[in-house]
């Protein structure tokens, strides 16, 4: 079947692209499509008006003094393979690696991933973790908002119509001469590719010589209706050794962080050990550097 | 798919190359496949890339719950969106409402019961596919909710609510041998297993094309495996003769048996509404329709009580095994029939009781699917041997070789002798030197790590052919045109569906012909060019076609004979044809081109076509007893898993699988190396990870989003042994392979995953939560999903992305 769009405008500038969005309101941005062509064909999503976003230059990777910007119509690939990104925010990469598969991330965007909502999004608890912020454009001005504060629910996002993401803004975060990094992102599902996650976790600890914490920070997809930040987990881990006891300890605590279902991908148990394991798993890895 | 700069995970290791001279012809080699081409570069044209002028689009209305009494059908709504030409319900069929192969159980449109999620209600047909199935969408019916039954188990207690009014016990079949006692048996294993259905997930849906002249005679181009089951159906439902009927297959990308009796229904469908309209209808499925209303792979569940003695040897089985048909029966009843005959393997069994019934529910109904029942019951039946090995303390590999099949003992349940040589034990050879049995388990393995490898063999014993049942049907037509340029025609009635018969019957020609194989052109099958053949399943593409073709060949050849043998100066029974000759046998350098011997038939006006014909050989079954010989022959086929499981995440890779395959002789080396690969990988997806996910006979992951098959990345290295002998009685000595590749792969899997956790696994697919679960409080966090949560929202987790 095809997909029920009136129109496509293929605007050339940022202030065009919002005109057009401005104009109709079942207009929608499209970046890659990946989402939003399955969305349309099956009902699941309106628009009358498509504005494709593949010309306004919004796709690049550039550092600032303290962060790095990404914007927000890169690719998953060009996200992947970027040196930059691969230093300093390696869950980020490694998670743009995992999404789909190959042909999929020459077409996907991070733009698309965020606006499109999914609790499932792979590029969330990397951002969530980065404590990453979006600059948004509309015809009535920019505006920037944290990573953490975009996603409402399952589909939904603190977008409002007729607005754009133009940019992710990562803040660098340099450890402490004698501290160590560990940044990892995981992802579970039944295939090695193409598949939506079941759980997912990154996870970013900064390590003192003495062997705790001075920092951690962990994020969760797919285990409750939004990406999820596990501040209570983090909590119980803050300035403690990554042993046995603490490990036990946030296993108990992430589950206070998550609220997981049974759908038809798995059941909520599943989810919550699975988020266990991934949790152990990460602080195991950050024990041993 | 990886980036294309990544290093590949591996190769298929390949056999052998095969015979490569052309003076032993093409036989066994790997000449291109005839489709090949024009399939990866995307030329091929499907039905849904035909368009004839004025062709209309159909929608169907169905029904959304599973169980209910239809009250009312409201069509104005449908009828009047723009471009709607005909809306057709129960009532304005011309012909009879019924699509069952061989029960009439199932209409054609629902009149006044609902039974199954994707009962049709309404036809659409309209202009644009848009408009067709937005129209199928305002079919506004009434539906009164009746009690539904959804376990097949429960479906046969009585009191159960009732499918059909005949009650839900559908058949059963039985075979005993000996006497199933407990008494000589020193252990005794009992176990239920659960396995799942499955998806055949083709990748083009299902589709037809109906093109109508007046209201006398139709044609139908079809997406199917059966031209000839979906001629009958058109010809019920639209009362005509079946000469009226024509049924062209079209190119088919991929059935798996999920082509075989369903499209009978999409083309009833379509050819109503031609009728109706007068116009050409082509009916596509959407792949969430498709998935959500056609067949299955049958869901089944299997009670087992065997027993051996201390020595490893078995003393007694006894199979209880229960068929979900869904709805309707389809042909659920030539499904347990396998199922009933493969229930306990290659294995000798001095005592055995089988016993497969059928019950209808309200789920969607199984169908046709590679494979036929056996994958289902050889799983169970590979659980428990390797259950009993465990038992009496002996490897799996040795308590098979202690058990299977041989020249010697070679006595199957129903009381057959397999014919010599039996090569159970070959293949068992073959797959554990391929899959490096020993040496995997001479390796020391860490039991502390979070990736377990395990090691599981399984083997399978396949009746080819179709079973004594569906013997009727055995039968095939073959017709050869030798062209005045010594080019050659094949038609045959089994159809190409990816599986190679094409290439099949392309090599068999040449071979019998002695010609190159690029000179034979084999047609898609065409009910008005050759006599009803049967259906493309069972193995017996290459069989029956093959047959019929050598058939029509003998035939040709006491035409052309003569004619070469005045050419060349001999008798004609000197004659030889061999590497695009006729020859004088044992003096090669006497000989004249077949293209000289097509001429000279052409100049003198002899007839240069033949047809040929064949069918099985008469057999003697009890159907009540399940005893006799209900397949003419046998294959073995032995696969060897190699897997990684996380166990903790419960998630399974399977690295490897060794298949050993019992074949007669190689008609075409790719075709079969290819089958196997596929095979393999479609079972392994079907153990592991293809799930179908249903809510009250609603299937809620009805798209490849969800159904996860295995991709690319996911595909095991296959090492492939090929185990040929002589005198299996097909053509030039082969056996059907499209079958045994998928059966005992998903068995193989489960007992490497088994051998990898040290927990037994009774539930098909082995999905993560499922194997997490199995692990119960052996799993290191399995405590914190016992604690209580703060922070349970009622929002939920949306199913899409
Ligand atoms: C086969 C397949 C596999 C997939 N696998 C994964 C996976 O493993 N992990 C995962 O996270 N996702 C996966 N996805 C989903 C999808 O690829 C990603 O979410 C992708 O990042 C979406 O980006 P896009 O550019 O294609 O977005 P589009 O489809 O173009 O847009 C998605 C939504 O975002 C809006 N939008 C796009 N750009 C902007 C913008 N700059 N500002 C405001 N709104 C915008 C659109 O209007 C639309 O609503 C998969 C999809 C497919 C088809």
């Amino acid at each position: 079947m095809d997909v029920p769009v009136q129109e496509v405008i293929r605007p050339a500038t940022i202030a065009e692209a919002l005109a057009a969005l401005a104009e109709r309101e079942d207009a929608r941005p499209i970046a890659g499509g990946t989402d939003l062509m399955v969305q349309l064909r099956d009902g699941r999503r309106r628009a009358g008006r498509l504005v494709d976003l593949g010309r306004l230059g919004l796709a690049g990777i550039r550092r600032t003094r303290d962060a790095i910007e990404v914007g927000a119509a890169t690719t998953m690939d060009a996200i992947a393979a970027s040196a930059e990104i691969k230093r300093s925010f390696p869950a980020l990469a490694s998670a743009a690696r995992q999404v789909g598969a190959w042909p999929i991330q020459c077409r996907a965007t991070l733009g698309g991933n965020l606006a499109n909502g999914s609790p499932a999004a792979d590029t969330a608890p990397p951002l969530l973790i980065a404590e990453a912020s979006v600059t948004i454009a509309s015809a009535a001005g920019t505006r920037r908002l944290r990573v953490a504060d975009l996603f409402l629910g399952p589909g939904r996002t603190a977008l409002t119509p007729g607005e754009l993401v133009t940019s992710v803004r990562l803040p660098l975060d340099e450890p402490a001469p004698g501290e160590r990094v560990v940044e990892r992102f995981t992802k579970v599902g039944p295939r090695r590719e193409q598949v939506i996650s079941v759980v997912s976790l990154a996870g970013r600890a900064v390590i003192r010589p003495d062997g705790t914490f001075a920092l951690v920070r962990l994020a969760f997809g797919s285990v409750a209706p939004v990406p999820v930040r596990a501040l209570t987990a983090e909590r119980a881990l803050a300035g403690r050794r990554p042993d046995a006891a603490a490990r036990r300890d946030a296993a108990r605590a992430v589950q206070d962080d998550i609220a997981p279902i049974d759908d038809v991908r798995a059941p909520a148990r599943y989810r919550r050990i699975a988020a266990a394991v991934l949790l152990d798993r990460f602080l195991q890895e950050a024990a041993r550097g | 798919m990886p980036r294309p700069d990544a290093e590949p995970r591996h190769r298929t290791r390949g056999s052998d190359p095969g015979p490569r001279t052309t003076d032993h012809g093409p036989l066994g080699g790997r000449h291109e496949r005839p489709d090949a081409r024009a399939k990866v570069a995307g030329s091929t044209r499907y039905v849904g890339d035909l368009s004839l002028p004025g062709m209309l689009h159909a929608g169907v209305a169905v029904a959304p719950i599973a169980s209910a009494r239809v009250l009312a059908l409201d069509t104005a709504a449908a009828r009047a969106v723009d471009g709607v030409e005909a809306v057709v319900t129960a009532a304005a069929l011309p012909g009879a409402n019924l699509v069952g192969v061989i029960f009439p159980d199932q209409p054609l449109l629902a009149a006044d019961r609902v039974r199954m999620v994707g009962d049709r209600l309404a036809l659409v047909a309209a202009r644009t596919p848009e408009a067709a199935w937005r129209a199928a969408r305002l079919v506004e019916a009434t539906l009164e909710p009746l009690p539904a039954v959804h376990d097949p188990v429960a479906a046969l207690v009585p009191g159960a609510p009732l499918v059909h009014d005949g009650g839900n016990l559908v058949r059963t079949f039985q075979v005993a041998r000996g006497d199933a006692g407990r008494r000589s048996a020193d252990v005794v294993v009992e176990a239920l297993y659960h396995v799942g259905g499955q998806e055949h997930a083709y990748l083009e849906p299902q589709g037809c094309l109906a093109i109508p002249e007046g209201r006398s005679r139709i044609t139908i181009i079809a997406s199917c495996q059966c031209p000839f089951y979906v001629q009958q159906a058109v010809a019920r439902v639209l009362g005509l003769p079946l000469a009226a009927v024509r049924v062209e297959q079209a190119p088919t990308g991929g059935g798996f048996g999920g082509k075989e009796d369903y499209p009978s229904e999409p083309a009833a469908c379509a050819a109503v509404l031609a009728f109706a309209t007068g116009r050409p209808v082509r009916f596509v499925l959407p792949r969430e329709l498709d998935m959500q209303v056609s067949t299955k792979r049958h869901a089944m569940v299997v009670r087992h009580r065997w027993g051996a003695d201390r020595n490893g040897r078995l003393r007694f089985a006894e199979v209880d095994a229960v068929l979900d048909a869904g709805a309707y029966v389809g042909i659920s009843t030539v499904v347990a029939e396998r199922a009933n005959v493969s229930a306990i393997g290659p294995y000798d069994v001095p005592n055995v009781h089988v016993r497969t019934r059928i019950a209808y529910t309200n789920n969607l109904f199984g169908g046709a699917f590679r494979g036929f029942g056996a994958p289902q019951v050889t799983w169970a039946a590979e659980a428990t041997i390797d259950r009993l090995a465990r038992a009496v303390g002996l490897d799996p590999l040795e308590f098979r070789r202690r058990n299977l099949l041989d020249d010697h003992r070679r006595r199957i349940c129903t009381g057959q002798l397999l014919r010599r040589p039996v090569l159970a034990r070959e293949c068992l050879d073959r797959a554990a030197t391929l899959a490096g049995w020993d040496e995997f388990h001479a390796r020391p393995r860490a039991a502390d790590t979070a990736t377990r490898e395990g090691m599981g063999i399984a083997l399978a014993l396949y009746g080819c052919n179709l079973h004594h049942g569906g013997q009727r049907l055995d039968r095939s037509s073959a017709v050869v045109i030798l062209q005045a340029d010594g080019s050659v025609v094949v038609r045959v009635g089994l159809t190409e569906i990816g599986q190679g018969n094409l290439v099949a019957c392309q090599t068999i020609a040449a071979q019998a012909l002695g010609v190159d194989p690029t000179a034979v052109q084999v047609w898609q099958p065409d009910t008005t060019t050759v006599a009803d053949s049967g259906p493309t399943v069972a193995s017996r593409g290459a069989h029956a076609s093959g047959m019929a073709i050598l058939d029509a060949v003998r035939r040709l050849r006491t035409r052309l004979d003569p004619v070469a043998a005045e050419l060349l100066g001999c008798r004609r029974e000197q004659v030889e044809l061999a590497a695009g000759r006729a020859r004088v046998a044992g003096e090669p350098d006497r000989s004249v081109t077949i293209a000289q011997v097509a001429a000279e038939l052409a100049a003198r006006r002899i007839e240069a076509i033949a047809t040929g014909w064949y069918r099985s050989r008469p057999r003697r079954f009890d159907a009540a007893t399940g005893e006799g010989e209900p397949y003419e022959f046998y294959a073995v086929a032995c696969h060897v898993a190699r897997v990684a499981v996380d166990r903790d995440l419960g998630v399974v890779r399977v690295e490897e699988v060794s298949a050993a395959h019992d074949v007669g002789r190689v008609i075409h080396r790719d075709a079969l190396e290819g089958q196997i690969q596929g095979g393999v990988v479609q079972g392994v997806g079907w153990g592991t990870t293809e799930r179908l996910a249903l809510d009250h006979g609603r299937l809620v992951n009805p798209s490849f989003t969800d159904y996860l098959i295995p991709t690319f990345a996911d595909a095991p290295k296959v090492n492939i042994a090929i185990v040929e002998s002589d005198g299996a009685g097909g053509p030039f000595g082969a056996k059907g392979v499209g079958e045994p590749a998928l059966i005992p792969a998903a068995a193989a899997v489960r007992n490497a995953v088994v051998a990898a956790l040290g927990v037994e696994l009774d539930a098909l697919p082995l999905v993560p939560p499922a194997i997490v679960a199995a692990l119960g409080d052996a799993h290191p966090f399995a405590w914190v999903a016992e604690e209580e949560h703060e922070h349970v929202r009622s929002e939920t987790v949306a199913p899409g992305r």
